[in-house]
């Protein structure tokens, strides 16, 4: 509420505005006049030849593309684990329904067919008023199966959640009667599995009704259908034992957890765990103790928090045992009894008591305590007006923060301070701004992209907007990256790309821009939420969809992407050419398909998927040449090239223009590692690990501290890839890769073989297990592995584990053993030939620039190996643990220009690891 | 086909004797108030609470203030002090309203600072009417500032019929599954007929462009039958709707909403 009451918004005062052909500036809705809107009511009523419902009724405007079975879809109302929920029109009946139907991801659709015909009748099996009935259960003609049912108008928890946040009571009320809905279920012996806030659906009395019974099981049932399925829940509200053990074994405890995660939520405005990934949400919540609900709202009642806590213990026994337990401690809360998951202390039942019987407790104390209270309220009130006057008079108020320099990952370096000084300085004459008085200084283990710290920031410097930026050289001139951000919001506004020779120039050319931008926002509405999760569509968004199934596709291609098993990774090409079909026009879509099929290529080594990974990406950066997601695709499929350079180039565009997810910044550290900058990988993986506690880039953070020759830190890295990325061997190998660098083959070997009984025909095992022995001199050992890596892949060797190419090695081999030194030959010939041709695409690409230099030393080519080694130095090798053990380099191991190469690299690693300037 | 085309109420003269205001009056003259007038009267305010506030605080007052004097406000309203204030004489409920805040702005200058908002009755639930029903009005900052109170006044009543109108209508067509028709037509509703682009509308809703007219059109005449009955919430009698949507017009266009 602003301007004197006038208007809801501030931003609806405006100076400038579009005059209506009648010459009134006064708009309502929709962009119409008012007073048009007005006078139309002056006119003459026509006669009404026919109803307007009948003019309604008769032409079918079709509110979505397509039917299902006697069902006209209407609109998409939400997305579950296993489909999307539309609202519908039952076509002879016209009853409007929600139809929920499942997607057509998986291979076998019987299976799917049966699964989701349980899941139908589970639910149709359930009779109570606060759980949403089934009317249906069909297949559509496409062959994929839906079921309609109650239609709640007043939407889902997910949506209504802000309304209880400073109404715990009707909060209260509301789980309760959930948890007495979930009771009965349970007692039918169906689990939920999946309740979340979306799940439980409004009516039009505000009354919940839970829905989507998707992973509801018999509880006696002994197969292991639901086990298997591929979505197990929803992070955030699952319990942590559903994503350990096994289905079989889970108890009405997991639907106690998803409820006390609710009821989080609902009274304090954000989930007990947060996260940008699904992963790291399960992580956080199976790792560490929930939050204290009084945390976040300190003025929530204790005896909340202690309910609350009683739900999210991790320990399934320490919880409530059954959803009427918690329901019960819910109603004694809402009745003023003491609840029973604690006993409280005897002031406190006093207190209740007079609150259940005000007559009789109506002492002077009583009074004090409600007078006090009384206080509190009306003062948390008057503050709110306050901040409410101070953004008033901050409309258009910018604050600069300080810029971040790419190159160094730094704010403090001279390069990112005189940017930020020119910024200051074009906004300071800036008409149509105010300048916040002093830039705001981010401390270097901040980080801003998260939206309460915008919000901060904001408040310290009485700003509207904040305008954070970054630069870095490009091409021999600077490039900066401007963000516009809403500090309410945490939402980007808007955002530039500008190269130029100088700051202040880059100043000047983007200043007008900004101003524009700053006077011409609209606020948005401040309770927006701060996370944008993945399924909050923006059909407006840059390179997005219009088309909801084309959409789904996609957002489940992404689930599947997440999921790092090649299984998955298959599925989730499947979906994402399923939703460039549908919309030839989703650039979203095509990047996301250029970035799976690269990852293709790593496990599988045929350049195929690689060209498809160009067609895909080049079509969407066409598309969409601001699309990060297309930025970060090019990223992946140059990298597989063998650029390198090119490729960081990419993924620093893409975190240019999406700086808020930590995606790019991984794949920064990512790459910084493969280039020989394990130092400049490091400060891009503590970026990523700011945000999110749960290191999915485990593994090549524990390559960058194997490559700086911290091996405790790098074992502790593995360890934890390990663990959360248990579909691939990217641990096991690091470790075993360890144990080579420490001399220990027999560890080597040992994880070797653990990995390859666990993970069985892996290409980058078989070729740790022949790096293993080669490093350790077992050339027989090492040429049979090495022979059979080289079936599979006759081209391969250098870009993953080691840069041995398998024909130099069997070269080296044979020709040492001297029976077949002519064949050695030749096989040496031919690595050579294939190095001089990938460098011919990528000529600094210092993997195979090493492997050049070692098939020379091979090739008893001494000078010419020791002059490529010392390209490969300069392209970035810093490897010389392998330098100094790779056998090939045994003839001109004791050359002094070998040694001196040697000692370069080991100083090289030792100043890396000195410590960070600036700090 | 009739030769004299009716109004709606003309048509049904019943339906016209139960809208809001006119019960109110009935009461108010044979002089008691009874439950049906005061939800008739709390129905009116639910609806009307923005001008009082805009009022309020183009008075002066500060925005905590405001809402605690419209909350007051309606409070003593809904007591039965506006049912006894109510002439069935003359009035519209617009004037009638605001010549009662005033009087009972003055009293509250009168006791101001020596009484605090008493009973801790709260008659607007701010947060949830606002999310319910928003407002989307933006008017020009610098002619604003200048405008008195009984201005704004006026002019928020004006934006709060319309909405209300528009916000029934978009109702009506979402309750019927065609809420996407809605959004795309809604725009048009007082276009010219020159420039709507009949193609385009056809094309994006997937009807042909006769359809689209005729859409259209129903949509016109739907919106002008709701504003009429929205106004005529307010009147005493049928004849009043064109007058009181004259006034409103009136009032805009002396608020230095046009071009000098």
């Amino acid at each position: 509420m602003n301007f004197c009451g006038l208007t809801d918004s501030p931003a609806s005062i405006v100076n400038e505005f579009e005059r209506c052909r009648c010459g009134s500036v006064t708009r309502v809705g929709y962009g119409l006049c008012l007073s048009c809107l007005l006078r139309s009511g002056l006119c003459p009523e026509e006669p009404q030849t026919e109803s307007f419902d009948a003019a309604l009724a008769e032409i079918d405007v079709r509110d979505s593309e397509w039917r299902l079975g006697n069902y006209q879809i209407l609109e998409e109302i939400g997305r579950g684990g296993m489909g999307v929920i539309y609202r519908a029109r039952q076509r002879h009946s016209r009853r409007i329904v929600a139809l929920k139907r499942i997607l057509s991801y998986h291979s076998d659709s019987r299976d799917t067919l049966v699964r989701f015909q349980r899941e139908a009748e589970a639910v149709a099996s359930l009779d109570h008023p606060n759980i949403l009935p089934i009317y249906e259960v069909g297949v559509s003609e496409d062959g994929l199966p839906f079921f309609s049912m109650k239609f709640a108008p007043g939407g889902s928890l997910l949506h209504g959640r802000k309304v209880f946040r400073d109404k715990p009571r009707q909060a209260v009320r509301l789980i309760a009667k959930v948890a007495r809905a979930i009771e009965y279920a349970n007692n039918e012996g169906i689990l939920h599995r999946d309740l979340k806030p979306g799940n439980i659906l409004l009516d039009g009395r505000g009354e919940p009704l839970v829905g989507d019974f998707g992973l509801a099981k018999w509880i006696d049932a002994t197969s292991d259908l639901t086990r298997t399925m591929t979505v197990f829940g929803t992070p955030g509200y699952i319990a942590p034992e559903q994503v350990r053990g096994p289905a079989g074994n889970l108890t009405p405890a997991v639907d106690v957890y998803s409820l006390g995660a609710i009821l989080f939520e609902l009274l304090s405005g954000q989930p007990p765990f947060l996260g940008e990934h699904a992963i790291v949400v399960i992580h956080q919540a199976a790792e560490k103790q929930a939050p204290k609900l009084r945390s976040i709202v300190p003025r929530l009642d204790r005896d909340l928090e202690t309910i609350c806590a009683r739900c999210l213990e991790r320990d399934p026994a320490m919880r409530y045992r059954t959803a009427g337990d918690l329901a019960e401690d819910l109603e004694r809360w809402l009745e003023d009894r003491p609840i029973i998951a604690r006993p409280v202390l005897p002031p406190v039942r006093l207190w209740r008591w007079s609150r259940r019987n005000p007559k009789l407790a109506g002492s002077i104390a009583a009074c004090l305590i409600l007078a006090a209270v009384g206080l509190v309220e009306k003062i948390a009130s008057s503050r709110l007006s306050a901040i409410l006057q101070r953004v008033e008079i901050a409309q258009r108020s910018v604050a600069v923060t300080s810029f971040e320099d790419l190159d160094e990952i730094l704010t403090t370096s001279n390069s990112a301070r005189s940017m930020t000084s020119a910024f200051t300085a074009a906004l300071t004459q800036a008409k149509g701004i105010q300048l916040s008085a002093t830039p705001h200084q981010i401390a270097e283990d901040v980080d801003p992209w998260r939206s309460e710290d915008w919000k901060k920031i904001g408040e310290a410097g009485n700003a509207r907007m904040v305008l954070s930026g970054s630069v870095r050289r490009r091409e021999g001139k600077q490039r900066v990256a401007i963000h516009l951000i809403e500090t309410a919001t945490g939402s980007v506004v808007s955002t530039w790309l500008q190269d130029g020779e100088s700051g202040s120039d880059i100043a000047k050319a983007l200043t007008t821009k900004i101003s524009n931008v700053v006077a011409n926002t609209k606020g948005t509405s401040r309770d927006t939420g701060a996370i944008v999760g993945r399924h909050d569509w923006k059909p407006d968004a840059i390179g997005e969809t219009n088309n909801p199934l084309a959409r789904s596709y996609c957002d489940h291609g992404k689930e599947f992407l997440l999921r790092y098993n090649l299984a998955d990774l298959d599925r989730a090409i499947e979906s994402f050419r399923k939703a460039v079909e549908i919309d030839p026009n989703y650039a979203v879509a095509y990047a996301m398909l250029g970035s799976a099929c690269q990852a293709r290529a790593q496990t599988d080594p045929t350049r195929d998927w690689l060209a498809q990974a160009d067609v895909a990406t080049a079509v969407a950066l066409r598309m969409a040449p601001m699309l990060p997601e297309a930025h970060r695709a090019r990223g992946g499929t140059l990298r597989r090239h063998g650029r390198l350079r090119d490729s960081l180039d990419s993924y620093l565009t893409s975190y240019e223009l999406e700086p808020a997810t930590s995606r790019s910044a991984a794949m920064l550290g990512d790459t910084y590692e493969q280039v020989g900058r394990p130092d400049l990988a490091l400060r891009w993986f503590e970026k990523v690990a700011r945000r999110q506690t749960q290191p999915l880039f485990a593994d090549t953070l524990g390559n960058a501290w194997t490559s700086l020759g911290d091996y405790d830190k790098a074992e502790k890295a593995y360890n934890s890839a390990i663990i959360f990325k248990p579909d691939l061997p990217v641990g096991l190998l690091g470790l075993s890769k360890l144990a080579l660098f420490r001399g220990d083959y027999k560890g080597a070997r040992e994880g070797c073989e653990q990995a390859r009984a666990k993970y069985k025909d892996n290409p980058e095992i078989l070729e740790m297990a022949a790096l293993i022995e080669f490093f350790s001199r077992h050339f027989p050992a090492a040429e049979k592995l090495y022979r059979e890596a080289a079936a599979i892949d006759r081209a391969g060797g250098v870009e993953f584990v080691g840069s041995v190419r398998y024909l130099s090695a069997i070269g080296f081999i044979q020709k040492l053993s001297g029976a077949h030194a002519k064949d050695g030959k030749a096989l040496l010939e031919e690595a050579h030939w294939l190095d001089e041709k990938e460098l011919l695409s990528a000529p600094d690409n210092l993997r195979h620039l090493y492997s050049l230099a070692a098939n020379y030393a091979a090739q008893g080519k001494g000078e010419a190996a020791t002059v490529c080694l010392d390209k490969a130095i300069a392209a970035g090798w810093i490897d010389y643990r392998s330098t100094m053990l790779d056998p090939r380099f045994d003839s001109i191991r004791n050359d002094e220009t070998f040694k001196n190469a040697l000692s370069r690299l080991i100083n090289k690693v030792q100043e890396m690891r000195r410590p960070r300037p600036g700090r | 086909m009739k030769a004299h085309p009716a109004t709606e109420s003309e048509r049904n003269p019943n339906r016209f004797a139960t809208t809001r205001w006119s019960i109110i009056l009935s009461c108010a003259r044979s002089g008691t108030v009874e439950e049906e007038a005061r939800k008739a009267l709390s129905d009116l305010c639910r609806i009307y609470w923005r001008p009082i506030f805009a009022f309020i605080c183009r008075r002066g007052y500060s925005v905590p203030d405001a809402q605690d004097l419209t909350q007051d406000f309606f409070v003593m309203l809904l007591e039965g002090n506006l049912l006894s204030l109510a002439d069935p004489g003359r009035g519209r409920f617009r004037s009638l309203l605001l010549k009662a805040l005033k009087n009972f702005l003055i009293d509250k200058h009168d006791q101001a600072k020596t009484k605090k908002r008493g009973g801790g009755m709260q008659f607007v639930p701010w947060n949830d009417w606002m999310a319910e029903a928003p407002s989307q009005l933006s008017v020009p900052a610098r002619e604003f500032e200048n405008w008195p109170a009984e201005r704004i006044f006026d002019l928020r009543w004006a934006a709060t019929v319309a909405e209300e109108a528009l916000r029934r209508l978009a109702e009506e067509c979402e309750s019927r599954g065609r809420r996407r028709m809605f959004a795309v037509l809604s725009k048009y509703l007082t276009a010219d007929r020159l420039d709507v682009s009949y193609a385009n509308l056809s094309a994006s809703l997937g009807v042909p462009e006769t359809a689209v007219k005729r859409l259209l059109h129903q949509l016109r005449g739907r919106f002008r039958t709701l504003l009429r009955e929205e106004v005529s919430q307010t009147v005493k009698s049928p004849s009043e709707i064109e007058g009181e949507i004259r006034y409103l017009c009136a009032a805009l266009a002396t608020s230095a909403d046009r071009v000098e």
